[in-house]
């Protein structure tokens, strides 16, 4: 149990920043996933919370305590790194109770805490084993059984399971959740797959370029991103976004995306698009819904040809271009659909998100 | 016939011819130790020995009788003490400054590194027959010519640059990871070398030691310089105390090259799966 705190953080490699004034406080027990692209300093804010990394500026605090001179072996974190770093020279029981060996801690009391583990990660029978002999999904257990046995005060994850099949992932992603329910922990997970975030965090944030873009639940980041960047990393297809130009006349005020698809605001949007002529205009995929009978009230409509057509079973994609951008939008319930076939397609006037043409943030 | 097994009678043929010309020295040198003086002197050159004695071991070891030439008997135990002191305390500190010098350079980041790196090879290209003279008058000088610790000296140099060299790429092999899980396991830098890299790169260390040592075993043209008396001369040097002005006792010599050849032998047998084994590092990659 362990509250971690960020306060103004800051990284520099030579010229490089890696991460830039971060603020952060992650209270007992949340599950808090960092997310973002490539070299956004997800790895890096977790190796300084983990004290691996020196830090350039602010500080961090664990349990209240400023931690920035701390060696990690004082620091009560635990660390599971994405090549999983098992010891190669020993056995699995030898590599979960290390961490014992080295505190000094009775032989019996390593073996009760390393059979407890064993138990809760299912590996029983490999007790014996270099992770030489162990598969790829083992070697993962190993690597949480080697965190757990030392009841950290919380749980660092460096991308755990990026170099597992998409099948194993799924299954370890559940497991994780699950062993989190059991331990209660504070726990900071960096992944760069969106859909990890979403099912695991309690809390999510997202980085960009050593920045914090936005800090928030899975829901709350998903239906309410804080800019472009956001709304198209996170959920999957990416929200089409689209340019769009506002034009206002008499009374109305109308959204062009392209030649022929204009949107009537609504009153709420029309006041809060006043004054402002291009905007970007993001759309998940899954609000530009094919019609099949007839027209919701409200909704938006265009009509348009399909590109490609992809079958998912539950649910189909369809490509469209609009104003020479690709654009998914998702039939569910799906019907057969040809390429080349116009159809119409409504959108939720409440389900759209306006970003701002210069900062690229969130009108509304 | 296949292809294959014709590719394999070829790869075999032309192995066999190549360690037998690689061992016939060998072979020769043990050959000789075993012969009586007329026979390795006789013209033609007697190929299959008539008959072979221990005679040359005896009188090396033991003093024997009034011996085969008439003269007595080389010290050799006090060679042998004096080579197994200078090559083992010359092996060990060398292994032990050199690793410590190739983690370094492994794991540390610090200023001119690459051009450090470079100069500590580059005493390896200066011919050791050259630093003879130069050592010797500084030996003298400082009054250390002739002592077990001047000649370790010598090796502890000669050797630290090859094992900087080789146990700085074994460190390198050895994922950063590896330490780092080791230390938010709670160990400190020091425990995560010993713990985990130090046994992770011991093929790598073992190895540098038995280059060390072998090195240090069968030097001969600087340890000649060097060494006077018996307090310091080893074996290789005490060879050419088997010369005399007019003549040389072959098998004598040839006995006492066995008697260094069959240590230097045993060692590298009992560490060569060292020598052949990488490590497979299971525990880092899927
Ligand atoms: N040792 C280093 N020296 C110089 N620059 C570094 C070093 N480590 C990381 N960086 C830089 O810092 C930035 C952040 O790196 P970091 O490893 O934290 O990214 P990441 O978000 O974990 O990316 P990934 O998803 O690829 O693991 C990158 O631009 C990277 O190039
Ligand atoms: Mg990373």
């Amino acid at each position: 149990m362990a509250q971690v705190e960020l306060k103004n953080l800051s990284k520099k490699y030579g010229k490089v920043t890696a991460v830039q004034n971060m603020d952060l406080i992650i209270p007992h027990n949340q599950f808090l996933v960092l997310v973002g692209p490539s070299g956004c300093g997800k790895s890096t804010t977790l190796r300084m919370i983990a004290g691996l990394e020196e830090i350039t500026g602010g500080d961090i605090f664990i349990n209240d305590e400023k931690v920035n001179d701390k060696d990690p072996k004082d620091r009560n974190v635990s660390m599971v790194f994405q090549n999983y770093a098992l010891y190669p020279h020993m056995s699995v029981e030898e590599n979960l109770g290390f961490s014992l060996k080295i505190a000094k801690v009775k032989s019996d009391e390593i073996e009760k805490r390393v059979t407890e583990a064993v138990n809760i990660l299912g590996l029983e029978d490999l007790r014996s084993r270099k992770p030489s002999q162990l598969s790829g999904g083992q070697r993962q257990r190993v690597a949480m059984g080697r965190a757990i046995v030392r009841r950290p005060d919380a749980f660092l994850f460096d991308e755990p399971l990026s170099n597992l099949d998409a099948k194993l992932r799924t299954q370890m992603r559940t497991e994780i959740k699950k062993l989190h329910q059991k331990l209660k922990t504070t726990i900071i997970y960096v992944t760069h797959d969106q859909v990890e975030a979403m099912t695991l965090a309690d809390r999510i944030i997202i980085m960009k370029d050593g920045y914090i873009e936005q800090i928030g639940t899975p829901i709350e980041v998903f239906s309410k991103p804080a800019n472009v960047f956001v709304a198209t990393f996170i959920g999957s297809p990416p929200m089409n976004i689209f340019s769009a130009e506002i034009i206002s006349s008499n009374n109305q005020t109308k959204i062009k995306l392209d030649e022929n698809i204009y949107f009537d605001c609504n009153e709420d949007q029309k006041n809060k698009l006043q004054n402002i002529k291009e905007v970007y205009l993001g759309i998940r995929a899954e609000d530009i819904m094919p019609v099949d009978n007839n027209l919701n009230t409200g909704f938006w409509s265009f009509k348009k040809n399909i590109d490609i057509v992809e079958p998912l079973g539950t649910e189909t994609q369809l490509f469209i271009t609009i104003n020479n951008k690709e654009t998914i939008c998702r039939m569910y319930n799906p019907y057969e659909v040809n390429v080349g076939d116009e159809l119409s397609f409504q959108v939720d006037p409440r389900k759209v998100h306006f970003f701002d043409k210069e900062s690229q943030k969130t009108i509304f | 016939m296949s292809k294959k097994q014709f590719q394999n009678i070829l790869i075999w043929t032309s192995a066999i011819i190549l360690i037998i010309l690689i061992m016939t020295p060998g072979l020769w040198v043990v050959l000789t130790a075993f012969r009586p003086q007329v026979d390795v002197m006789a013209k033609p050159p007697v190929w299959i020995p008539r008959n072979l004695s221990f005679n040359q071991f005896e009188t090396m070891l033991f003093g024997g009788s009034e011996g085969s030439m008439g003269r007595s008997p080389v010290p050799v135990l006090s060679y042998l003490y004096n080579s197994i002191v200078i090559s083992f305390t010359s092996t060990f500190v060398a292994v032990l400054v050199g690793t410590i010098g190739g983690y370094g350079f492994a794991r540390h980041n610090f200023k001119f590194k690459n051009g450090y790196f470079l100069m500590i090879m580059l005493t390896r290209t200066i011919p050791g027959i050259s630093l003879s003279l130069p050592i010797f008058i500084l030996f003298s000088k400082i009054g250390i010519i002739d002592t077990h610790f001047g000649i370790i000296l010598v090796f502890v140099a000669l050797n630290i640059p090859f094992t900087v060299w080789l146990t700085d790429g074994f460190f390198r092999q050895i994922p950063r990871a590896m330490s780092e899980v080791a230390m938010t396991d709670g160990c400190t830098k020091l425990q995560a070398f010993w713990h985990i890299e130090l046994p992770l790169s011991k093929s790598g260390i073992a190895s540098a030691g038995i280059f060390a040592f072998l090195i240090s075993w069968n030097e001969y043209a600087l340890v000649s310089n060097l060494a006077r008396s018996t307090d310091s001369k080893t074996l290789t040097v005490g060879l050419m105390d088997f010369t005399a002005q007019f003549t040389i006792n072959w098998p004598g010599m040839c006995a006492l090259a066995v008697f260094i050849i069959i240590p230097a032998l045993i060692l590298t047998f009992l560490v060569q799966k060292h020598l052949v084994s990488g490590l497979t590092f299971g525990g880092v990659k899927g």
